[in-house]
């Protein structure tokens, strides 16, 4: 206990526990003896500052920066490194030599590790060692490095935080707090870092919320890289189309989950400008760890689905699933194989799609259809970490967004006379 | 102090989210913490070794909290690192810009009767306010070493590492008679500050 | 100082009207109120959402911020919306170079070598260009004001 004589003479049992009035007092006394306040002129950088917080000229600037964002991605990853370099590497170099020098085009191992003979481009073949490498390194490499540096200028600056601010009446609505934001586009990144990040969510409603949310609707930066390259005109559909479900079931869950969305306080820091070294230093462990992790990952995806289409189990549940797969979601029966890779790696699951003979609007389908289904295993993991029930609640909720919003995609698509 | 074993010494870096713990962590540790310009970016800890004088210290790097009763997991993960290593050194490192702050954690550390040591951080951004900190007057009033630096720029790390072995229990009665006018020698020995925990 | 503010408001004023004309034009021929022209090296194609819609919309607001900040324009205030107008202009001109550059590298897909010739590499520069990439040279106004810092701190 504290007893508190006065404002001069404050007196204290050995054995005490500050309340925290007094520990505010003592905070008080303490700083007015050491810490002095000169006077403080107020600079471009602070009033910068605050007009990016201000809504009619914040979100103005958020979206510019959307813009920014978006535009350099395409123009490094699309443009200048896959279609520029790689897909000429790869189609015209690559994917010819190991045809000429693979014995054997008939064997098992020529399809595993080639894939298909007559193949001219490294998409269609579908080896491990032609479109499990052109995947990883040709495409989402150079997708991986331009966005993580993008993104590393955007947490060093300053800016995520005063985002948090401009969304935070948005993101109420659905559940959460603007502080989402910064899982959020973590996970446009990778989820894995993003799920551990909902840690600085205050309840467990708004975590869970805000887990499930990122595990269905949030595409990771590999996906996005894929995407790209496999359907350019169509991924601002697809991202409209994750928006709207992000929403949509965000509002959902908060209604049904019971549990309090309390206000926070965002702390904004000021703008700094990111130091080089630090920048240098993020990219350079996060492409490393990529390479670590993702590209043997994305091989053994390639090995494990062509295995299983050897011995034969995915065109039996291909046909096993072929009703709920062509009348339900409306998209053909093959696709039951890049759902199983999407387990995997969800980028490796959109390039195999893109070998499926099928419309424009079943290729949209299904494209929303593996965004949205199950988290890849990476992901998955963390989630176990991070709590059991969690992740099983998480996992109900998955497949009933799944069947809800496929169907209704479906339905939509059948008013729409496109399906 | 333990000062004399070989064993390794535990140092715990707790303070406000967002002043620079991840950076001072990866200055004297040579560690790769992700450091960034949001509060929030550690949500958990990270482990790092630091060899100052022939004594080894395991520095961990714990999560921002603005005070000791959790608001979120990540906070949650900063109270019980210090309560699962009650021998721990704990370095508290501060915003220099927001001294009050920093000074509130720091007093309720301090109530754990955990010897501890201040880092004032960002005294690059607290210079360019106009801030002045009078770091050798806190060390005087609180009786534990306070050291100035600059993470970004690797200002006092130096001093910061050798520093870490004159931690101090500090003792809140002398807080308060030092901040009455009283002039307090030294009294060491008083035991612990008396936290239910320990 | 009142002399200077007024010439430098008209000259702000003036540019915020026209990337705000700009603007409005982007998105109007993407929308296809009006077919895409080209008017001595200007250009606007209006061919894609993301470049001409979302992009004139951004233009639009970096002139209306230029607008709003041109009264006393050289206070801290105002001169900050100048500022926020002004980088706005430039992340849209930037990203359009960055484009041509990432594209102006490699050769054509149908060529058999990897670099483009560097006769190829300069002619992805050449004119039409954009207009936000055309009011660049205008916006290097701003640019002076602020390394001279010739606006009020307050």
């Amino acid at each position: 206990m504290v007893a508190v004589g006065g404002a001069e003479q404050m007196v204290l049992s050995s054995d005490a526990v500050l309340s925290s009035d007094a520990r505010w007092e003592m905070v008080d006394r303490l700083t007015r003896q050491t810490v002095t306040y000169g006077t403080y002129k107020r600079t471009l950088g602070d009033v910068l500052g605050e007009l990016t917080v201000k809504p009619l000229t914040g979100i103005p600037v958020a979206v510019a920066a959307l813009f920014a964002f978006w535009s350099i991605f395409c123009s490094f990853a699309g443009a200048l490194v896959t279609d520029g370099f790689m897909v000429k590497l790869f189609d015209a170099h690559w994917l010819p030599w190991l045809q000429s020098l693979w014995p054997d085009p008939a064997s098992w191992h020529y399809f595993v590790f080639v894939g298909d003979p007559l193949a001219d481009n490294c998409f269609e073949a579908f080896g491990v060692l032609t479109s499990g490498l052109f995947v990883s390194i040709g495409v989402v490499l150079p997708a991986i490095l331009i966005f993580y540096l993008m993104m590393t200028v955007l947490e060093d600056s300053g800016y995520l935080p005063r985002l948090a601010v401009l969304v935070d009446s948005v993101l109420h609505r659905v559940g959460l707090h603007g502080y989402a934001i910064v899982p959020a586009i973590l996970g446009l990144g990778c989820n894995v870092p993003a799920v551990t990040a909902t840690r600085i969510l205050e309840t467990r409603k708004q975590r869970f919320i805000m887990m499930s949310l990122l595990a269905i609707f949030i595409p990771c930066g590999a996906q996005l890289g894929v995407m790209l390259e496999v359907i350019p005109d169509m991924v601002g559909m697809v991202f409209l189309c994750l928006i709207v479900g992000f929403c949509l079931f965000g509002y959902i869950l908060n209604k049904v989950i019971p549990g309090e969305n309390p206000e926070i306080l965002v702390d904004v820091p000021p703008y700094h400008w990111p130091v080089k070294e630090n920048v240098a230093k993020k990219l350079c462990n996060r492409t490393k760890g990529f390479l670590k992790e993702a590209v043997p990952f994305v091989l053994f995806g390639v090995l494990v689905v062509n295995l299983l289409y050897l011995g034969g189990v995915i065109q039996a549940l291909a046909a096993f699933f072929e009703p709920l797969f062509v009348t339900w979601f409306g998209v053909p029966k093959e696709t039951v194989g890049p759902l199983i890779a999407a387990f995997l790696r969800k980028d490796l699951a959109i390039a195999q799609l893109s070998v499926i003979p099928m419309t424009a609007y079943q290729m949209f389908a299904s494209v929303v259809l593996i965004s949205i289904y199950f988290p890849c295993v990476a992901t998955f993991v963390v989630m176990l970490r991070e709590g059991w029930k969690e992740l099983i609640a998480a996992l109900a909720v998955l497949f009933v967004v799944v069947f809800a919003y496929g169907g209704l995609i479906h339905a939509i698509g059948i008013l729409l006379g496109v399906a | 102090m333990a000062d004399s074993t070989k064993n390794k010494i535990t140092v715990l870096m707790v303070g406000n989210p967002n002043v620079g713990k991840s950076a001072l962590f990866n200055r004297m540790t040579g560690s790769n913490a992700v450091v960034s310009n949001y509060p929030g970016t550690t949500v958990d800890f990270t482990k790092g070794t630091l060899i100052e004088g022939r004594q080894e210290y395991e520095i961990i790097d714990v999560p921002g909290t603005y005070s000791l009763e959790p608001r979120d997991a990540a906070e949650e993960v900063a109270v019980r690192m210090l309560r699962d290593c009650p021998d721990a050194i704990v370095m508290i490192v501060f915003d220099a810009t927001k001294i009050d702050r920093g000074l509130y954690i720091a007093l309720e550390v301090m109530e754990r009767g955990m010897p501890c040591i201040v880092a004032v951080n960002m005294m690059d951004a607290a210079h360019d306010k106009k801030i002045t900190v009078d770091t050798a007057g806190l060390q005087r009033l609180l009786g534990v070493p306070v050291v100035a630096t600059t993470a970004t720029s690797g200002e006092g790390i130096r001093e910061l590492a050798e520093q870490i072995r004159k931690a101090q229990v500090a003792d809140l009665d002398a807080i308060l008679k030092r901040l009455n006018g009283e002039n307090t020698a030294k009294k060491q020995v008083s035991g612990c500050g008396g936290c239910g925990g320990c | 100082m009142i002399q200077k503010n007024s010439i430098s408001g008209i000259y702000i004023g003036l540019l915020g009207l026209v990337t705000l004309a700009c603007g409005l034009a982007d998105i109007f021929v993407w929308a296809g109120i009006n077919a895409g022209f080209q008017v001595g090296i200007l250009e606007i194609a209006g061919d894609d959402f993301f470049r001409w819609a979302w992009g004139g919309f951004i233009m639009v607001c970096a002139g209306l911020f230029m607008l709003a900040g041109s009264r006393k324009a050289l206070s801290l205030q105002q001169f900050a919306k100048v500022t926020l107008g002004t980088v706005l202009v430039w992340l849209i001109a930037g990203t359009d170079i960055f484009a041509r550059l990432c594209e102006s590298i490699p050769a054509g897909e149908e060529a058999p070598e990897f670099f483009n010739s560097l006769s190829g590499f300069i002619g992805g520069f050449a004119p039409p260009y954009s207009p936000a990439i055309i009011l660049l040279p205008f916006t290097l106004v701003i640019l002076y004001l602020l390394y001279t810092q010739a606006y009020d701190t307050d």
